[in-house]
């Protein structure tokens, strides 16, 4: 029973570290807070029905609809960042902000009109269909798909970042735009594809969470909130603490359901609070930036 | 001169409003007051502490709260529910307050943003005290104020106050304070200011008014739901200031005229009020940074015409 | 009684010891400078006298009151006041509006909610424009406002506050010859006919053997000469970590 709640707060940690690591890569790197990543993610989720859906009995069509969803929202996110996002790299705050939701409550929107309102189900290929018993206990497999994946994910990025080349770039980006400019590489571009990278991962994200259970219009909304609060807690820009707070907010929240269902959420937005007020700069980010 | 024309203006026209137009648009106009009032207590904040909160309708809920459960529960008369309204958001400002104004920028909008959850969270599940997600039903107002014109011209009358004593803080010294802090906040704490309590009494103001709106919106209802004191409700008062102008006192009022009134009008015949008014935003975002009324002092004031008195060597300097 | 007493001041950023076991004090109604080569530590230390930073270790004590590590809006209120290298205005607010926050701070009115702002302090304000010579631009826009000007308007906010110990912090940089004259005259002044003590930085070595009466050379965050001018113009190591630099 322990065991499961376990492994089903950590599958839930892994499916807000792939949301909050690319919230995380475009604040780090931006510094602009995308209000519509997790509405980006539904579309992810919406566009897996849709690809998995025109391949009817396909062997590997829930596969190849998840790896086509991503991508397809990544493109989504290039042309998100060359119309809109770049036009208030310079201005304040606020207007990104409100830039980022008025992005949200259009993307909603657009959802709706796009694929109606009722909610969508994607049936399991067998393999992730059924439960597996680990230690005795019955596990969903498809969790243990999403763990996997999650932690691709995250040894992908920490190999993007670490070891090559426009990671390195990325990573100086981080810190300075000036010393990256002065080094003659085009700050727009990197930004480009930094959003488009984080949207991928969104898309990913949301491709994988499609099958979880039904696709339900306004899933986004607690959703992004939560990934706020993972960022906040891991610290903006660091992938380590995004990691790392993303397993304790999902394990929280599975344990927490457990002992005091309704304070589950509320759980999670006094640790925020408290790590807001203590360390504004997150447990493993650096105070550099206020 | 010409802004107290205006003002006498709108003011006739407000008075004027209900015996010219339909019942529908008397709640519409009702709306547009609560809603107005609630974005120029939100803009205490944004406009001159130069801090964006995304959980300003916290304290929207927490008044509307109070209110509600005081007609359902009391006999209080109605002006006395709005007073402890006002106090027990005031209070609610105070504490969260207390930690929101040790931060600034974006850490200060996801603070507010969390701590605003915190207490819808509270008001949702708190089944016993709050009704839940079922809201309060059956606030009934008192009789003389059952016609929806009477509580108009009620409303009328709060907000217009609010207004005044809202008006008087950002012309008084602490408001002037408030823009030094915007403007320059480590100055400010060099020529002897303690920022943070000095922001910290302006977060209780600004929550002290969103709670008066809300207390308005019960008796207006009828009912009230946990919704209003989300994160979605919250974004409302940002839209209207950013609509408005945030640099101009009735920047958000204008706003929430300008936002009401579409609202009205697009949700008659299409349901896609969101992608609406999200193309609007960023319309306003991208041509219109200073809203409305920042279009206007741009256009027909000529810049920097600031009264004041002459100097002793007047004359070289601008104009006055 | 010393009006201000610092008892062996540390501060560290990193490995770097900016400021290295500094004594210091002064005597009412003085006018005295402190210099050094750049990254001498002039800067971190009245950002420690300030209350800017928190000092490591040591003293700071303003007229027998002990102040260490309060915060700078205390120490503000006790009578210290500080003008920064960069100047630090209000640059959306009037050049008039700017002395006026400083003044209206100073006279306790700022928890004043509902009197209108607009009439009070004319009178201090038109004098403190006309002391620091800004009174043309009393309606300009500060951030506006020449290099120049800016510093001025910084010494002025910086004189709303009524200090009795001024801090300046490189009072002259970015100015003409001319300007950097007449704030020097002004400085002067304000020592003699107000009796304000004053504690400048600066660069332009005639200015600082023109004005100061106490010299005191920081190098490497320590203090390695104290005395008038005729003195450390005469110290030998003085002469070898700055002075030589210099010529």
């Amino acid at each position: 029973m322990i065991f499961a709640q376990f492994m089903s707060g950590l599958s839930r940690g892994m499916m807000l570290f792939l949301i909050a690591s690319g919230l995380s890569l475009i604040f780090g790197v931006m510094n602009i807070l995308n209000f519509a990543h997790a509405a980006l993610w539904l579309v992810g989720a919406y566009l897996c029905y849709t690809f998995w859906y025109l391949m009817p009995n396909a062997a590997l069509g829930l596969w190849l609809s998840i790896f086509l969803a991503a991508l397809s929202l990544a493109a989504v996110g290039w042309i998100i960042e060359a119309v809109l996002i770049r036009r208030v790299y310079d201005r304040e705050l606020s207007e990104q902000l409100l830039l980022t939701y008025a992005l949200v409550l259009i993307i909603d929107d657009l959802i709706k009109i796009v694929w109606g309102v009722e909610d969508k189900l994607i049936a399991r290929p067998p393999l992730v269909a059924g439960p597996v018993f680990i230690f005795g206990a019955p596990l969903d497999s498809y969790f243990i798909f999403v763990i996997c994946v999650g932690f691709g994910v995250a040894i992908g990025l920490w190999w993007f970042l670490k070891k090559t080349r426009y990671g390195h770039i990325v990573r100086a980006a981080v810190f300075s735009r000036e010393m990256v400019s002065a080094l003659g590489i085009p700050i727009p571009r990197i930004y480009t594809g930094v959003f488009a990278l984080g949207i991928f991962i969104a898309g990913l994200a949301g491709a994988i969470q499609a099958p979880v259970g039904s696709i339900t219009l306004g899933m986004d909304m607690a959703v992004i909130i939560q990934a706020f609060c993972v960022v906040v807690i891991g610290g903006f820009g660091s992938l380590l603490g995004t990691f790392v707070a993303s397993l304790v907010v999902g394990e929280v929240y599975a344990f927490s359901i457990l002992i005091w269902p309704e304070g589950a959420l509320a759980l999670i937005f006094i640790v925020t609070a408290l790590v807001l007020i203590v360390r504004p700069w997150g447990l493993f980010g650096t105070p550099a930036r206020t | 001169m010409k802004r107290s024309f205006w003002l006498v203006l709108v003011f006739i026209v407000a008075l004027a409003l209900p015996s010219v137009i339909g019942e529908f648009w008397v709640h519409v106009a009702i709306e547009i007051l609560i809603l107005g009032l609630f974005a120029v207590s939100f803009n205490m904040l944004f406009g001159y502490m130069g801090q964006l909160s995304f959980g300003h309708a916290a304290y929207f809920g927490v008044g509307a709260y109070a209110t509600g459960l005081l007609l359902l529960k009391t006999p209080l008369p109605l002006p006395v529910c709005f007073f402890i309204s006002m106090a027990a958001a005031g209070l609610a400002a105070l504490v969260f307050g207390y930690f929101c104004v040790r931060l600034t920028g974006i850490y200060f909008a996801i603070l507010t943003m969390a701590f605003g959850q915190l207490i819808y969270y509270i008001i949702f599940q708190w089944y016993a005290f709050t009704g839940g997600d079922n809201g309060l039903q059956g606030i009934v107002p008192p009789g003389w104020l059952l016609n929806v014109r009477h509580y108009y011209y009620f409303t009328l009358f709060i907000v217009i106050g609010a207004l005044v004593v809202m008006w008087l803080i950002s012309a008084s010294p602490f408001g002037h304070t408030m823009r030094a802090i915007r403007d320059n906040a480590e100055r400010t704490r060099f020529i002897g200011i303690n920022v943070r309590r000095y922001m910290l009494i302006n977060f209780v103001i600004a929550g002290m008014f969103a709670g008066l709106a809300g207390g308005l919106l019960g008796p207006f209802n009828r009912s009230i739901a946990p919704d209003l004191c989300n994160w979605q409700q919250s974004g409302i008062p940002v839209f209207m200031t950013v609509i408005g102008g945030p640099l101009a006192f009735f920047g958000p009022m204008v706003g929430a005229v300008i936002y009401t009134l579409l609202f009205a009008l697009i949700t008659g015949f299409t349901e896609y009020w969101p992608l609406t008014i999200g193309l609007v935003i960023i319309l306003v975002v991208l041509y219109l940074p200073g809203g409305v009324l920042g279009l206007v002092q741009k256009k027909w004031i000529p810049l920097h015409s600031k009264k004041l008195t002459p100097g002793p060597n007047g004359g070289a300097g601008e104009e006055i | 009684m010393k009006i201000l007493k610092v008892e062996h001041l540390k501060k560290s950023f990193g490995g770097l010891q900016a400021t290295n076991d500094v004594s210091f004090e002064m005597q009412p109604g003085e006018l005295a400078a402190i210099i050094g080569p750049n990254g001498a530590g002039k800067s971190t230390f009245f950002n420690l006298l300030t209350g800017y930073y928190k000092a490591d270790s040591g003293r700071i004590f303003f007229k027998g009151q002990e102040i260490t590590n309060w915060a700078p809006h205390e120490i503000v209120r006790l009578g210290i006041s500080r003008a920064f290298q960069v100047s630090n205005i209000y640059p959306a607010m009037t050049t008039y509006e700017n002395i006026r926050q400083a003044i209206l701070t100073k006279q306790k009115r700022t928890l004043n909610l509902f009197s209108p702002a607009a009439g009070m302090a004319k009178k201090e304000t038109r004098e403190l424009l006309d002391i620091s010579g800004l009174s043309s631009f009393a309606d300009t826009i500060a951030g506006q406002l020449s290099q120049g000007d800016k510093k001025r308007l910084e010494l002025a906010i910086a004189l709303g506050c009524r200090p009795e110990l001024l801090f300046l912090d490189e009072p002259t940089a970015g100015m003409s010859a001319e300007e950097t004259t007449q704030t020097m005259e002004l400085v002067k002044r304000l020592n003699r006919e107000l009796g304000l003590t004053i504690l400048f930085t600066e660069h332009d070595m005639s200015v600082v053997f023109g004005y100061a009466q106490q010299l005191t050379v920081l190098h490497l965050g320590a203090i390695i000469a104290q005395g008038d001018p005729g003195e450390v113009r005469q110290n030998a190591t003085v002469q070898k970590v700055y002075l030589g630099e210099e010529a």
